[in-house]
């Protein structure tokens, strides 16, 4: 009667930490949704009023690595297995890169219609910060909700494609790039390999395909403008 | 991973408190900085057209931009700057140049409706938001092609 009671109180406890868990996605994605559409529409370009939903996404972040008692190697902060992930990533890093470089010369007929910016300096942290909340925090829930393998993969990418709507294209790679990510992030967890892949991948978008066909990679409100 | 208590929830429920006050808040501030209650005015047909006065509370000293629509349809846009001693009699407004005049032609016999909007700038000139002042006025198109107001 009594184990009979316990395994009923695991199992209402199990429920209770993948609901929490899929909210706890749910809350960081409308932060990502706020700071692209409801700041920018509302506030212009303030990066302090980004700065709000941003810094409250982090602090959920945060607190619920420490409250679950994740450590950074967990996370996937690491170099023990950044070679075993870069492998992992190197085949379908590689295959993005030449489809993005072939579709970009046969729509423009030249290599570099971008151009480079000084901005691009930034690409490798901006796609590491990016990377950890994709991977980091919403793949780690989503294998806590929905265990781990297709269910959590698909679900980080359409997370990471609906966070690039309303740009067409840049939804389409990034529920793409989101799957492969996911799926290598599932099998070799490091944060450092997948945000050199991510970084490659803009890079290559950013300066091979036409600005006006990607709108500068612009999402959210900021599409319009 | 450790199973997580009630406290994440209770973050969880504060987190979308404040995300909700600061959509509230910024929701606010745009009204009124893309609305501001500050435009006051008022329109009438006249024998040659719409003529009226508008203010902004905000900047008394300022003459106000107005566009006329009719039937929904832009016709025309103006300054409010005529003299309207009668506004200022009235304590409408800190001196008597808020009137305007918008003549209306070429518009076909039968009921019409105009409206006059305030012309706003914000987001350093970024944003242009029409306010109307007052309220719609109701008036048709005689056979000699004049405008008749609703109540002559």
């Amino acid at each position: 009667m009594v184990a009979r009671q316990t395994d009923m109180e695991n199992v209402t406890a199990d429920a209770f930490s993948r609901g929490l868990a899929m909210w706890e996605i749910a809350s960081v994605v409308t932060s990502c949704l706020i700071a692209e559409w409801v700041v920018l529409s509302f506030a212009g370009r303030s990066k302090l009023i980004t700065a709000i939903p941003i810094g409250l996404a982090l602090g959920l972040m945060f607190y619920s690595h420490r409250h679950r008692r994740e450590s950074l190697r967990e996370i996937g902060f690491r170099t023990d297995n950044f070679f075993a992930a870069c492998r992992l990533l190197l085949l379908p890093t590689a295959v993005a890169l030449l489809v993005i470089i072939v579709t970009g010369w046969l729509l423009n007929h030249t290599l570099l219609t971008g151009g480079f910016r000084s901005r691009f300096l930034w690409l490798p942290l901006w796609a590491l910060l990016q990377q950890y909340a994709l991977n980091g925090f919403i793949n780690r829930r989503a294998q806590h909700a929905l265990g781990k393998g297709i269910k959590s993969v698909i679900l980080v990418a359409l997370v990471f494609g609906l966070l690039h709507l309303p740009n067409p294209l840049l939804a389409i790679v990034t529920l793409i790039g989101g799957i492969v990510w996911a799926a290598a992030y599932q099998r070799q967890p490091n944060l450092f390999a997948l945000s050199l892949s991510h970084a490659a991948v803009s890079l290559a978008l950013a300066m091979t395909i036409s600005p006006s066909l990607l709108n500068s990679l612009r999402v959210g409100f900021k599409y319009f403008g | 991973m450790k199973k997580p208590s009630t406290s994440l929830v209770h973050i969880l429920i504060g987190k979308s408190i404040l995300e909700t006050l600061l959509v509230g808040t910024l929701a606010v501030f745009t009204y009124i900085t893309i609305l501001p209650p500050y435009f006051h005015g008022w329109g009438e047909i006249t024998e040659t057209g719409v003529s009226g006065w508008a203010v902004n509370h905000a900047e008394p000293w300022a003459r106000v931009e107005i566009q006329l629509f009719i039937d929904g349809r832009f016709i025309a846009q103006s300054v409010a700057n005529k003299s309207r001693p009668d506004v200022l009699a009235a304590g409408w407004s800190k001196d008597e140049w808020h009137g305007y005049v918008i003549p209306i032609s070429s518009l076909a016999q039968g009921t019409h409706e105009a409206r006059v909007y305030a012309l706003h700038h914000s987001g350093e000139g970024a944003r242009k938001s029409l306010q109307l002042l007052g309220s719609p006025i109701p008036f048709s198109i005689d056979a000699n092609g004049k405008p008749v107001g609703a109540g002559h």
